[in-house]
């Protein structure tokens, strides 16, 4: 058992290592600069959703919404073209994402209704708007020239979405690491009560949470529907599982209190290379779909069960250990 | 738990809070019925064909098979164990599979097997959320997400259609000029009312919902009455889904998508409280009976699809914030 739990404190770097070991033995042509780039642009849609949804976690919160919100931003920002031109309409789709996570965010910690029922209730509402806009018929840029310049490749590997989606895991990595606030946030995902009772605004960091979170998914949304030329209101409609399975695989857990950005980088890129592995091999859709949720569904159970046992053996002796969350 | 005690007992604490309390007790205990009236009269003033028996057999029709999870639904709500999101599989699970094996053996067995497998991906969830003691959203999500693939994969991603058109007729029948498929959603309810509210299963499940660690020290079996709400779901859809496969006679392997908000918002706007401890079948129907109300009148109204999700999605928030609003106030 106690290897396992070291084996889980640093499984982000064996299951990428295994994943990529695995796929450049069984996929032939797995191994090149071209896998490298489509991968890394792959993985920095669902990354930067990723990113977003390690900052609630962490602080005991879930966010159900960002398919849809990523969905409603894209169709925002490609139906404002002709009016508002394609950098403010950029801008307005981001926007539309924020306004989403202040939505979830008021829902949360104003309604105090539970976040996954808040966020399942808004996800079926930005929905639906994404359906009413659109007719439920995908709408078209004005410019396909432009789709054309932001998925430019530089240095062979990187394209505008994977730079930032790396920026922004750098960027949080230091925020989480070495400032208050970040420290302030897994404070709250360990004991809100807590945290609270030390000082520490609890429902403040859950409402920026949810518009950090929200925000980050209208980027992706709007980046995502830049280099399509199309926005959809059937966007993003797979990316929970994927995108929690992700942030998941990187060791963040789900009941809050752990977790880090750049083990979300490695789970991001695990699924990543997954995805890519089997689009290589021409895997169905739906076998995808069977492949991560079962590692969604591994990976959570042996955290609860595995982690807890040197936990209650060393320090915590024979105090009850809550076994079911709220 | 307590909330359901106090249901029955005279308040003692009720001039506390005065006048103001009495109707807050009031709008918590009557809104639902007056809703549903007040659903009634628009409707009628609106269309005219709003109230003819036609169209309530059919809202009755429809009711019905999202109702069988809705019952069901409501044992997982008040368990505590929020939500069970793999509706969607394992009503197609149920669809497909009634349909796919009907050739092979015959309708009714294909029917059992499909409830079965159904039932068998509500035991899996059941066993990761009751004994493993996962978050049952993720859970839900996850399996649901691989039963859904394998489903597809089972039958190649394609649309599955019905060998056996005597089923579809059985199905379609009717007793005395009501459905079948309302009677068996009706007996189902029945059954659901009787368990939850009658018998020992019924009060374990209010006690673990309640006070998890109360029912636990009380020798409920908290573990196993936990995993049971997610079994009951998976049959229900399962039957469900059948019902839905054989009425259609035809399945697609997205033909569940929907359902589980469906039912959860039924079960919500019915008042019994997403955190459990309380809740009732007779309340999640007539939480069902009003949001298929809603949407009959705005079907017939001509209001389309997206801004129904909308309302919906907003009727679920507004219900759960009630709730939780009534609650501090010691109401309900």
């Amino acid at each position: 058992m106690r290897y396992l739990a070291i084996g889980l404190r640093y499984r982000v770097g064996i299951i990428l290592a295994l994943t990529l070991v695995f796929s450049a033995i069984f996929v032939p042509g797995f191994v090149s600069v071209v896998t490298l780039s489509l991968g890394l642009d792959r993985g920095a849609t669902m990354g930067l959703v990723a990113v977003g949804l390690t900052v609630l976690l962490i602080s005991g919160q879930i966010d159900l919404s960002g398919g849809a919100v990523f969905a409603v931003s894209g169709i925002v920002a490609i139906m404002l073209q002709p009016t508002l031109g394609i950098g403010l309409a950029a801008v307005a789709g981001i926007l539309a994402g924020t306004l989403a996570g202040a939505i979830n965010g008021f829902l949360v910690v104003r309604l105090q209704i539970n976040s996954l029922v808040a966020t399942l209730a808004s996800m079926l509402v930005f929905r639906s708007i994404a359906h009413w806009l659109t007719q439920s018929q995908p709408v078209s840029g004005i410019d396909m020239m432009f789709s054309l310049a932001i998925s430019e490749v530089y240095f062979e590997v990187f394209t505008l979405r994977s730079v930032l989606f790396l920026i922004a895991v750098v960027l949080l990595h230091l925020w989480l690491t070495y400032t208050v606030a970040g420290r302030n946030v897994f404070a709250v995902g360990s004991n809100a009560a807590a945290a609270e009772a030390s000082g520490i605004p609890s429902k403040k960091i859950f409402f920026w949470g949810f518009v950090f979170a929200s925000t980050l998914a209208g980027i992706a949304g709007v980046l995502q529907s830049l280099s399509t030329n199309t926005g959809s209101p059937v966007f993003g409609a797979d990316l929970t599982v994927s995108v929690i399975a992700a942030v998941v695989v990187g060791g963040t857990r789900i009941e809050g209190g752990r977790g880090s950005a750049l083990g979300t980088l490695g789970g991001v890129l695990t699924i990543a290379a997954l995805t890519a592995a089997m689009e290589f091999q021409s895997v169905p859709a739906y076998v995808q779909q069977v492949v991560s949720g079962s590692i969604l569904i591994l990976l959570v159970v042996l955290d609860r069960n595995v982690r807890s046992i040197p936990l209650r053996a060393s320090r915590i002796g024979k105090l009850p250990i809550p076994t079911t969350s709220r | 738990m307590s909330e359901g005690l106090v249901g029955m007992q005279p308040k003692p604490d009720k001039g506390r809070f005065g006048r103001q309390n009495r109707y807050l007790d009031m709008a918590a205990r009557g809104g639902l019925p007056f809703a549903i009236l007040a659903v009634l009269v628009y409707g009628t003033l609106a269309s005219p064909v709003f109230f003819t028996t036609g169209n309530f057999v059919n809202v009755l029709t429809s009711m019905s098979i999202v109702g069988i999870v809705v019952i069901a639904m409501t044992f997982v709500l008040v368990v505590g164990g929020l939500a069970d999101l793999s509706v969607p599989a394992t009503i197609a699970c149920g669809a497909i599979l009634s349909l796919a094996l009907q050739p092979a053996i015959g309708t009714a067995p294909a029917f059992l097997v499909a409830v079965s497998v159904a039932g068998l991906t509500g035991l899996v969830n059941g066993l990761l959320i009751g004994y493993a003691g996962v978050n049952p959203i993720i859970v839900t999500l996850g399996i649901g997400t691989i039963v859904l693939g394998i489903v597809q994969a089972a039958v190649g991603g394609v649309i599955v259609y019905g060998t056996d058109p005597a089923s579809a007729e059985l199905v379609k029948g009717r007793i005395v000029g009501i459905p079948i498929v309302v009677i068996i959603f009706l007996v189902i309810a029945v059954i659901g009312d009787f368990v939850l509210s009658r018998t020992f299963w019924g009060r374990w499940t209010i006690a673990t919902g309640g006070n998890y660690s109360a029912a636990e020290a009380s020798a409920v079996p908290v573990r196993a009455v936990k995993a049971g709400a997610f079994v009951i779901v998976g049959v229900a859809s399962g039957i469900s889904g059948g019902l839905l496969g054989l009425t259609l006679q035809s399945a697609r392997p997205l033909v569940g998508t929907g359902y589980e908000f469906s039912a959860i918002t039924a079960v919500v706007v019915g008042g019994v409280s997403i955190m459990g401890g309380y809740g009732s079948v007779p309340r999640a129907i007539a939480g069902l009976a009003f949001v298929q109300l809603l949407t009959n009148v705005m079907v017939l109204q001509g209001i389309r699809t997206p801004i129904q999700g909308l309302a919906l999605g907003a009727l679920i928030a507004g219900a759960v914030a009630a709730d939780i609003a009534l609650r501090k106030r010691g109401v309900v």
